[in-house]
């Protein structure tokens, strides 16, 4: 059945990414709203969160925060974008993966035309997204069910159709974008880059007044329209503003059709293999090498194993550089000014006050402790570059490209520790820059923050990054890059739930050991907690160890 | 002559499907020698068994003495190679990558270096996933030959490359052999095979079938000669004679078609009985010979009957 259109065989290859991404958030928003109503039990923590909502109002804007629907659409509206992920790498492949994998040209050589084979595949992709959005409506459904919440069947749905429409508008993106673009990562690296650019211009409007028409050029502000979590009727307040925006939503389709429709317009006229010809003034220039004068070529990054893989990891360094220290530079800007807020919320909401205390250390009379909270991200976002490196080593060996390598007098071991070191030495620089980035925020605003903590703090990342990457290597000794990264991504989910929600669910201390996050502690309040760090580099250590022992000895396969 | 690969009852599996049972062979040392087999026959998992890319479940595989397995390092810096599907980093040039594996070999001499891209007519200055197939092919073939390596190890080598190219391909390998160095290449292209290689190696579904001088394995197959008489004459004048295989009669009815193992006296002294208008003796290719090993394996005569 699955093989006998390219629809269905699209769709087939989604069938682990639905599954996955869908009940992942679905089961985001499901716990999250059971949790709310032991949150705000008291009125008075009612209005501490609503006060609270207005300083992180840049986030989402606060609307009904005392009920179940409101708070998890203001909390996790935005996270929820983290879903966009998905379909902007599946756009980007869509056309371009098939292309440098030279499989589009036997696709073509069927008797159905280009723009048909392209709809089709692009029909697979909208039903994977509404299947996601399906999911995530019914298990945020049972979650409001379980909570009393007033929202019902139907606005959940709207809820997961807006939540596919914005995952929709980015694939698309992603799909035109491809068709400018020689390799399908460089499509998504720059709706990557446009998806944070979006989010951050949709914030601009509730942070600086008077500036909607900035923030109405960013798809995610025609998303946030919409709060069909938040019925209109509950709350007395105009019906136009709550509750689900049709104009929202059609201007998101709109978007998604335009972009859509303008990359199968272009695939259809273009060389395949090619990308659309630029206008010569937004074409980079080209460095033209006569034949003769192409070697010797004299490049650092040629050297060695070591030295090949820092140059491989550079530019996707950089980036996770730029939004990992950018991240915890702006929390140190912001933190001081919701301290006030905070210290009211902790007084009149219990729970909260007991999960910052077992998060963030604590220690609620000082700034730092807000910071610690914020903190624990950082390991999160390392660990994600960990992933896509891991990924990385793990599809080279799949593409044969370790073949020609290992036919030199390299030793494997040497193969593979060359490669670790190479990512070893990123991570290391994004912890010396993040903390370089925080303390440089610290002295701009007047923080006060001790020194070795903050460097604690952000150094102590580093070992963290390092055991996702080892466990990725060790798991590529056996697994396909796709099972893999699958497999990492979602010991990387099942750390976060355990850790950021186990607290809220009254986890037992033995359970939240077994997450990770919890070795990182609250270096900011108390200083590098050394026993936990050396325990998670011999794990580190332990699990590179048996990678290495694996890869000497295994085939190295296609 | 020393043997520079010995291979001694080679087996691999990928589980429960077969790659190579038991194959054993020598090559010496200063010789080209062809490994000839249709897809999925297993050259290529013999070739990734000595460059010790898989491990052998059963069997040893020497190159120069030393244990493909154990002491491949040391046996890597005696070989070049080129696999049979090119995979590398598409984002660099021709030139970085060239560059890249002359310093993982521990550097190579620059001069010989650009004689090698002269000779192939290859443009180091583009990136890799600019190339045409041949072109990465011909980056693949620089990369094996640009550090002068004592055995050439070369999968499918030609695969992509135009005629011109082969023949300098042809030169290359020539020039290796006189220099007393070794190149062990597969193939499914027979003439090439009987073009450049002194000994050659037949595998069939995983197991070797014959091992010989190309001369020798022309040898043991059969001959065919067609005669045309002035009138028809009956086949069972030719069946039954000393060295006479099958007979066929073609569609003009005058012509016989006989298929020879062994000497062709008898059919001669009894064609002279007869008014003869033409004979003529077909030299046996490979071709003829792969696809005899082949006999009543429908698939494998249907593969073997594409080979050019």
């Amino acid at each position: 059945m699955w093989f006998k259109s390219i629809y269905l065989k699209t769709l087939r290859d989604y069938r682990i990414a639905i599954l996955g991404w869908g009940a992942g958030m679905g089961l985001l928003m499901y716990v999250v709203l059971v949790a709310v109503p032991s949150l705000v039990t008291t009125a008075a923590a009612r209005a501490a969160l609503v006060s609270l909502g207005g300083t992180f109002s840049w986030i989402a804007e606060p609307i009904a925060l005392g009920t179940p629907g409101g708070y998890v659409t203001w909390k996790y509206g935005l996270t929820l974008l983290v879903i966009a992920i998905w379909p902007l790498m599946a756009c980007s492949r869509l056309l371009r993966g098939e292309e440098e994998r030279g499989s589009l040209d036997a696709l073509l050589s069927l008797p159905r035309g280009r723009g048909r084979v392209a709809l089709e595949k692009l029909a697979a992709v909208w039903t994977a997204l509404l299947l996601m959005g399906l999911l995530i409506a019914l298990l945020a459904f049972a979650g409001g069910k379980s909570a009393s919440a007033d929202f019902g069947l139907f606005d959940a749905l709207l809820f997961g159709l807006n939540v596919a429409l914005i995952c929709g508008v980015f694939g698309s993106l992603a799909l035109l974008l491809s068709q400018f673009t020689q390799e399908r990562g460089t499509a998504s690296g720059l709706t990557g880059g446009l998806l944070l650019v979006f989010i951050v211009l949709d914030m601009v409007h509730r942070v600086i007044p008077n500036t909607e028409w900035i923030s109405r050029l960013s798809p995610v502000y025609y998303y946030n329209l919409s709060k069909p979590l938040v019925p209109a009727s509950s709350y007395g307040v105009p019906s136009s503003s709550y509750g689900t925006n049709p104009g929202g939503l059609l201007v998101l389709l709109a978007l998604s059709v335009l972009l859509s429709g303008a990359a199968v317009w272009l695939f259809a006229r273009r060389d395949v293999g090619g990308t659309v010809a630029l206008p010569r003034w937004l074409r980079l220039p080209e460095r033209a090498v006569r034949p003769e004068r192409a070697l010797p070529v004299n490049a650092w990054s040629l050297r060695s194993v070591y030295t090949r893989s820092l140059g491989m990891i550079a530019v996707p360094t950089f980036w996770w550089t730029l939004v990992i220290a950018g991240f915890a530079g702006w929390m140190v800007v912001v933190v001081k000014q919701i301290e006030a807020q905070m210290t009211s919320l902790y007084a009149s909401s219990p729970l909260l006050k007991e999960e910052i205390t077992k998060v963030g250390g604590g220690d609620l009379a000082t700034n730092a402790t807000i910071l610690s909270f914020l903190f624990v991200f950082l390991p999160l976002l390392l660990m994600a570059f960990a992933v896509t490196q891991a990924n990385r080593w793990s599809a080279d060996e799949e593409d044969g490209r370790l073949e020609l390598v290992l036919s030199t007098p390299q030793p494997r071991l040497r193969v593979l520790l060359g490669r670790f070191a190479a990512l070893t030495t990123a991570t290391v620089i994004i912890g010396v820059l993040t903390l370089a980035a925080t303390a440089l925020a610290s002295a701009a605003t007047g923080l006060q923050l001790d020194g070795g903590n903050l460097a604690a703090a952000t150094l102590s990342i580093i070992p963290l990054g390092l055991l996702v990457a080892a466990i990725g290597y060790l798991l590529s000794g056996w697994l396909r890059t796709a099972v893999d990264t699958g497999l990492l991504s979602f010991l990387l989910v099942i750390w976060f739930f355990i850790s950021f929600i186990g607290p809220d669910l009254n986890w037992s201390d033995a359970t939240l050991r077994l997450s990770a996050f919890y070795y990182y502690g609250t270096p900011l309040l108390h200083g590098l907690p050394l026993l936990n760090m050396l325990g998670v580099l011999a794990v580190s250590i332990v699990a590179l160890a048996l990678a290495s022992v694996r890869f000497v000895r295994k085939d190295i396969g296609r | 002559m020393t043997a520079i690969i010995e291979v001694d009852s080679l087996t691999k599996r990928y589980g429960s499907k077969r790659g190579i049972i038991d194959v054993s062979f020598q090559v010496e040392e200063g010789e080209v020698f062809g490994f000839l087999g249709p897809n999925g026959a297993g050259k290529t998992t013999t070739i990734r068994l000595l460059m010790a890319l898989l491990r052998a479940d059963a069997g040893k595989a020497r190159i120069a003495g030393l244990d493909v397995w154990q002491q491949s390092v040391e046996i890597k810096r005696l070989i070049g190679y080129l696999p049979g599907e090119l995979s590398l980093d598409p984002n660099l040039t021709g030139g970085q990558i060239l560059e890249y594996f002359g310093h993982l070999r521990g550097g190579i001499d620059q001069v010989y270096l650009k004689q090698l891209i002269a000779r192939l007519d290859c443009d180091p200055s583009r990136k890799f996933r600019q190339y045409s197939s041949g072109n990465k092919r011909k980056i693949g073939l620089i990369q094996a030959f640009m550090h002068r390596p004592r055995l050439l190890i070369l999968d499918e080598p030609t695969n992509g490359l135009d005629p011109l190219n082969q023949q300098e391909f042809d030169r290359m390998v020539k020039e290796v052999r006189d220099e007393g160095r070794t190149v062990f290449l597969s193939s499914h292209i027979l003439s090439e095979v009987e073009q450049t290689c002194t000994r050659v190696a037949i595998i069939r579904e995983g197991q070797l079938v014959r091992v010989g001088d190309v001369a020798e394995v022309k040898d043991i197959k059969r001959h065919e000669i067609t005669i045309t008489f002035a009138n028809a004459v009956p086949t069972e004048a030719f069946k039954t004679l000393d060295g006479v295989a099958q007979v066929e009669r073609l569609s003009d009815g005058q012509t016989l078609r006989l298929t020879m193992q062994g000497g062709a006296d008898a059919v001669i002294k009894a064609a002279a009985q007869h008014a003869v208008v033409s004979l003529t003796s077909h030299e046996p290719s490979l071709e003829d010979i792969f696809l005899r090993y082949y006999e009543g394996d429908g698939l494998a005569v249907k593969e073997a009957s594409h080979v050019v």
